[in-house]
């Protein structure tokens, strides 16, 4: 992929449900590589939707997503595996394996990369214990509290060192200090070149973060600069 | 930790408990529909091989039975075949060939007391073409009360019989590979279903439509041969007791439902094949349903 290409390209996108009303309305933006950007806005305004899209669980009414370079509209479905693995998710609701341990859970993104349990095992573990994990790497999503699992679901969508990564409300289930300490994650990932895209409410944490907004509204986007930076 | 296993909780699916059984049952009885056109195809070609290349010439007995009279006849009718070009060898069988023949179905005290035909055991050479009817006037001719029978009739319904039995085990065998194959993929559909939540996160983070299909027609393979197994050896303890059963009642008056070694050797490839047909059927029922997916 071309450095002067952004890893994301929206022009023009909309998107509906079915034959329901557009929830998103002529998006338009770009997310250059190496960036980092908050998402925000109110609920229902669409940020999940058009999370969607760019994590490929959806595709668009209309407009052109493009991603890592590719027009999503030509590229062929087998091509798709080898694009999500690019994407990390952190889920909103998780979205874990409920009868995987964690261990297994986080190990899940190389495994169908085709990485073998003796090259994962280690890397898995220490990355859970980095997340304070480290006393639950067998427990089951189910027994773990709602901060484990977001935890876990977090480790998952980081393990394979993606090139773009989409969190939706990473830190609405743990506490203020394990949620800098998240974003201080996300930082350094975006330090070693991901490109990152954190949709939350917490407005202390974007403050804190001073990161340049893309804010949904109405399921229209705007952009909001940071203080210090800008948006590319 | 981290061990081998599925991502996909398969074996603790309800939905696919009853499969298994399903499976064993219909190997159970594809084995039984297999064994039964063998033994049927076995027989045939024994019968076949007895019977061609042979002629039986039937001389009734005269209206006073005597005895040197039978004997002249008898002696007639062998001349006249071993003049005849393609007949290789003509031998009267003796009486109490006859009388043993008959045994089974009249007693043993019957076949003393009835006045026998004599029975001319005649072996043509198959390269010779030999016109039966043409020699059966001649024998009709020459000796009050000989008749041919060159065994084709029998021979024609034997054929005939064989080869509906191997049709109606082949029709067998091929309805409950497509019941193997349906039940496979209402299985995996509704595995599928279940999973839906799964196998969605899975294809998120990556996971190629074959890496699921993967495990689907592991499972799918897993159970059918552990059904499979189980219904191909429940068939075989029920062949051999009707094995033993026909044994022990038939004497000579049933036929053999022994089964050859290799025949023996055939039949496991029908667990095999339908831990086949459930792997592949697994495999494309996933792919399908997947290629729907974004």
């Amino acid at each position: 992929m071309d450095q002067r290409e952004p890893v994301v390209r929206f022009e023009n996108v909309g998107m509906r449900y079915g034959m329901g009303p557009e929830v998103l309305r002529d998006i338009t933006f770009s997310l250059p590589t190496g960036s980092f950007h908050f998402l925000t806005g109110p609920s229902g305004a669409g940020k999940s939707s058009l999370l969607k899209l760019m994590y490929l669980a959806h595709r668009p009414s209309r407009g052109l997503i493009s991603l890592f370079g590719h027009d999503m509209a030509m590229t062929d479905r087998r091509d798709m595996p080898a694009l999500r693995r690019r994407i990390g998710v952190v889920f909103q609701d998780f979205r874990l394996i409920d009868h995987l341990s964690a261990l297994d859970n986080v190990a899940l993104p190389l495994r169908v990369s085709g990485a073998k349990d003796v090259q994962i095992r280690e890397h898995v573990a220490e990355l859970l214990a980095w997340v304070g994990l480290a006393e639950h790497l067998d427990a089951t999503p189910p027994t773990l509290s709602g901060g484990q699992q977001q935890r876990v679901a977090i480790a998952r969508a980081v393990i394979n060192r993606p090139s773009l990564l989409l969190a939706d409300e990473p830190t609405g289930n743990v506490d203020n200090e394990l949620g800098v300490r998240l974003l201080y994650l996300f930082e350094e990932l975006n330090r070693l070149g991901t490109t990152v895209l954190v949709a939350s409410h917490n407005e202390g944490l974007v403050k804190r973060f001073n990161h340049p907004q893309l804010h949904l509204e109405n399921g229209a986007l705007r952009r909001v600069p940071s203080v210090r930076r800008t948006v590319a | 930790m981290l061990g081998a296993r599925s991502d996909l909780p398969l074996e603790q699916d309800e939905s696919s408990r009853f499969i298994p059984y399903i499976i064993a049952l219909m190997v159970y009885l594809a084995t039984l529909a297999l064994a039964g056109a063998l033994v049927a195809d076995s027989a045939v070609e024994r019968w076949s091989r007895g019977l061609s290349g042979s002629l039986t010439v039937q001389i009734t007995p005269g209206r006073d039975a005597d005895p040197a009279e039978r004997k002249s006849r008898i002696e007639n009718a062998i001349a006249l075949l071993d003049q005849t070009p393609g007949v290789t060898h003509a031998e009267a069988l003796s009486d109490e060939r006859i009388a043993a023949l008959l045994e089974p179905w009249l007693g043993e005290a019957a076949t003393s007391d009835l006045p026998l035909p004599a029975i001319i055991d005649v072996r043509v050479d198959p390269a010779v073409p030999l016109d039966i009817q043409a020699l059966s006037h001649r024998l009709a001719d020459a000796v009050p009360g000989a008749t041919v029978d060159d065994h084709q009739r029998w021979l024609r319904q034997l054929i005939g019989y064989g080869h509906s039995v191997e049709f109606i085990a082949a029709l067998i065998l091929a309805f409950i590979a497509l019941a193997a194959a349906i039940a496979t993929v209402f299985g995996t559909r509704t595995a599928l279903a279940i999973h839906r939540n799964v196998i969605e996160v899975m294809h998120l983070i990556g996971a190629t439509d074959t890496y699921v299909a993967r495990q689907f027609q592991a499972h799918a393979l897993g159970i059918a041969l552990r059904g499979g197994t189980v219904g191909f050896l429940v068939a075989v303890l029920t062949l051999i007791i009707v094995e033993y059963l026909t044994e022990a009642a038939g004497g000579g008056l049933l036929p053999s439902l022994a089964l050859a070694p290799w025949q023996w050797a055939v039949l496991p490839i029908l667990p095999v094949a339908t831990a086949a047909i459930a792997m592949m059927t697994a495999r494309t029922t996933v792919v399908r349903t997947l290629a729907r997916m974004v």
